[in-house]
């Protein structure tokens, strides 16, 4: 079976689960306070940061470090109760399709939520710029291309931690299990950016970018520097054992 | 004397109607088939009885009482196996009786003679999830029997069941009122199957009820309007097939 | 009421396990965070337990917080996914004695969380602190006061999960809750009075006034849970 016809049906068994909704509304309650309080922006010119790039900053990363990773520990619940509750795992497992792609079919399904979140995001932002910006006299919108940038990075930062929440789903039945170790992994997660060995914990990647971006934007420039090569080398094998062990596990505990 | 009567009991789901003015008469101490084809509104009939869902229009009582005034009163002597059995996965089969006898505030032995009374004795320490269909089905119905309720009511109790389980439990639910004094009222889709168990029978189609009465009443009301009765399946569908006809084809 | 019942219905669910390990990974938060910075966090000046929890509760208190999310989605997955819950509807028995059950036992089970990270934090005062007598005195004033603080978000969560037979839309509300909690130290009002944020306080910001809101929101939400299900017992 042909990859994207895989994918289509992946998506078509998530119709009507109101996931959509519930990856959207909390970006809602991130915003409304946001707005509300735009003026405490002008607060932080001390720091170095102008009250445009504050008022991004903030919210994104408010989403970054909690919101996002629980929306994902959820998706991840979603895709294996569908197969569960009614035992279409065993429908599935019974046609001639390879497991391990039905297994990185549903990881890309994630992927694509993500993104559809991330999008939600910055439409919201660029809203609540606006009405900030009338509300307050100031305009706090910027630029398209900067915004698009970063929420490109936030994307592409989290796909390991995507990976490691749905190995985690895969390798763990107990559903109490699966869902309190990947709610109990994002607590640590703004404790462990404040380290050396952020780079081993794909959980705050993307909060970790985000704190990079802080301070650029707060000493005007001059950036620190992320030690790229033992980042990028421990990701990639990280995700690629995460997807690994997924595909591996995958349905095998239906198959014993 | 009759256990459970109904007056014109009716429940519909928006404009369409599942049970329509049905007024049943179930004499106590009889086993009582209710037939009907798939989507007749037999099991909802029966969990209007249960409480799980609530009457549109019209009134039922059993055993004299009445619903929704009597709902605890009602439940404390009706054995329920309703649709797909309905358990605890994470529970042994024994386990999950428990907790039901805990409930009705049974002796610890009752737990054991229901096992006993569907044979599923060696199996009791199983994970319920891990039991085939047929043993789910058993073990919904040892939670019907636990504690030998004045009422049964069992909804396709041998769905599920290979042949041999399934003439098991027809001759164990045939054998009900003479040893525990008790009503039962079974469905099935299979004419066959009542006519192995049932003293009284109640056909329903489309939520309306086509005959009630006795199998000899029913083959003799079939014969007067030129049904086959020498095969009951064939009259069944006679005479579903006729009450379709007059609703202008519809299935 | 039978709390056997309920309690018999936890077994091999993983329930019992996961509250002892979240409980013990809550009370390790203050331990490791002394061990990483403890140059740093024992020079402030102030009360030993106040730099303590000050450093580590609103890290704890989301852990609790999200073992009772987890819990309550947990408890009534286990009623949905087999239908255990309409055998026990068809049973002579009232629907209310099964939740309070489970209150209980989501209560009890949270309260053996909050010893575990009280147990964390005595230790760590005891190890890098000097300590003084009031301090184990306000420790056990602060379980006490964030038990109390806790029941609201074990009600609530547990009538959330009650609602929805999808365990993942209960869980999504839940998180959605406990990160609208989070974001209540921008904003000081009546956030501070929203079930899932009030485990956050500690001793030092709560007061009496905060306990007795936490028990008139108990009361609150176990009358609209009681209205719904009537109305639920009506629209079946």
């Amino acid at each position: 079976m042909h990859f994207f016809s895989i994918l289509g049906v992946e998506i078509k068994k998530i119709r009507r689960s109101k996931i959509l909704l519930l990856l959207f509304l909390p970006l809602v309650i991130l915003w409304i306070p946001n707005v509300l309080n735009a003026d405490m922006n002008f607060q932080t010119v001390i720091e170095g940061i102008s009250p445009e790039h504050n008022f991004f900053i903030q919210s994104f990363m408010g989403m970054a470090w909690f919101m996002m990773p629980a929306s994902f520990v959820v998706c991840t619940v979603l895709l294996v109760q569908t197969e569960r509750a009614n035992r279409g795992i065993l429908k599935m497992l019974s046609m001639p399709i390879s497991t391990a792609k039905l297994c990185v079919t549903k990881w890309i399904l994630l992927l694509i939520l993500a993104a559809v979140q991330m999008l939600f995001m910055v439409g919201m932002y660029f809203i609540c710029a606006e009405i900030a910006s009338s509300t307050q006299n100031y305009s706090f919108t910027l630029p398209l291309s900067f915004i698009m940038e970063e929420a490109g990075i936030l994307f592409v930062t989290s796909i390991p931690m995507i990976a490691c929440f749905w190995m985690i789903a895969v390798c763990i039945q107990t559903p109490i299990f699966s869902v309190g170790i990947g709610l109990a992994l994002i607590v640590p997660s703004v404790l462990i950016s404040n380290t050396k060995m952020w780079f081993l914990y794909p959980i705050c990647y993307p909060f970790y970018m985000l704190i990079q971006k802080y301070g650029t934007l707060a000493s005007d420039g001059s950036s620190q520097e992320i030690p790229l090569v033992p980042w990028l080398a421990a990701a990639c094998i990280m995700t690629g054992i995460f997807i690994a062990v997924s595909c591996i596990r995958f349905g095998r505990e239906e198959r014993r | 004397m009759n256990m459970i009567e109904t007056r014109n009991l009716t429940k519909s789901y928006g404009d369409f109607t599942a049970v329509s003015e049905l007024s049943l008469h179930i004499p106590k101490g009889s086993v009582y088939g209710f037939l009907g084809p798939n989507g007749a509104g037999k099991s909802t009939t029966m969990k209007m009885f249960l409480g799980l869902t609530r009457p549109t229009s019209g009134t039922f009582k059993i055993d004299g009482k009445q619903y929704p005034k009597d709902r605890v009163a009602i439940l404390k002597e009706i054995g329920s196996l309703i649709e797909a059995p309905a358990f605890y996965g994470n529970l042994t089969g024994e386990e999950n009786l428990e907790i039901i006898r805990k409930i009705l505030g049974l002796p610890k032995s009752a737990v054991d003679d229901a096992l006993e009374m569907v044979g599923l004795m060696q199996f009791k320490k199983r994970l319920a999830k891990k039991y085939s269909l047929g043993m789910k089905q058993r073990l919904g119905l040892a939670g019907a029997l636990l504690g030998q309720p004045p009422i049964l009511i069992l909804d396709e109790p041998t769905n599920g069941l290979d042949p041999v389980g399934i003439h098991e439990i027809r001759t164990l639910i045939r054998s009900l009122p003479q040893k525990f004094q008790c009503t039962v009222l079974v469905s099935s889709h299979l004419l066959s199957e009542i006519e192995l168990m049932a003293d009284e029978i109640g056909i329903l189609n489309h939520g309306h009820l086509l005959f009630e009465g006795s199998l000899d009443q029913l083959k003799d009301g079939a014969a007067r309007r030129g049904y086959p009765t020498e095969n009951l399946e064939e009259m069944f569908l006679a005479l579903i097939d006729e009450d379709n006809q007059r609703r202008g084809g519809q299935r | 009421m039978n709390f056997g019942i309920e309690w018999a219905k936890m077994k091999r669910s993983g329930f019992v396990p996961a509250f002892l390990a979240g409980g013990a990974l809550g009370a390790f938060v203050p331990v490791i965070q002394m061990a990483v910075r403890s140059e740093n966090d024992t020079g402030f000046l102030g009360k030993p337990l106040e730099i303590l929890l000050e450093a580590n509760w609103s890290m704890i208190a989301m852990l609790n917080v999200m073992l009772i999310v987890a819990g309550a989605c947990m408890m009534y997955h286990i009623e949905y996914e087999e239908r255990g819950i309409q055998k026990i509807r068809t049973l002579p028995t009232k629907e209310w004695h099964l939740t309070a059950g489970k209150f209980l036992i989501l209560m009890i089970a949270s309260f053996g969380a909050l010893v575990l990270e009280t147990v964390g934090l005595g230790g760590c005062g005891i190890y890098w602190f000097e300590i003084s007598e009031d301090f184990f005195t306000e420790l056990l004033k602060n379980m006490g006061y964030v038990m109390v603080l806790t029941l609201p978000t074990v009600i609530i969560m547990l009538m959330i999960a009650s609602w929805f037979q999808n365990m993942w839309i209960s869980l999504g509300i839940g998180v959605l809750c406990v990160f609208t909690a989070t974001m209540r130290q921008t904003d000081n009002g009546l956030l501070s009075l929203f079930p899932f944020a009030m485990p956050f306080q500690t001793v030092y910001e709560a007061n009496v006034n905060d306990l007795i809101a936490a028990a008139a929101e108990v009361i609150a939400f176990a009358m609209i849970g009681w209205g719904i299900e009537k109305i639920r017992k009506k629209t079946v």
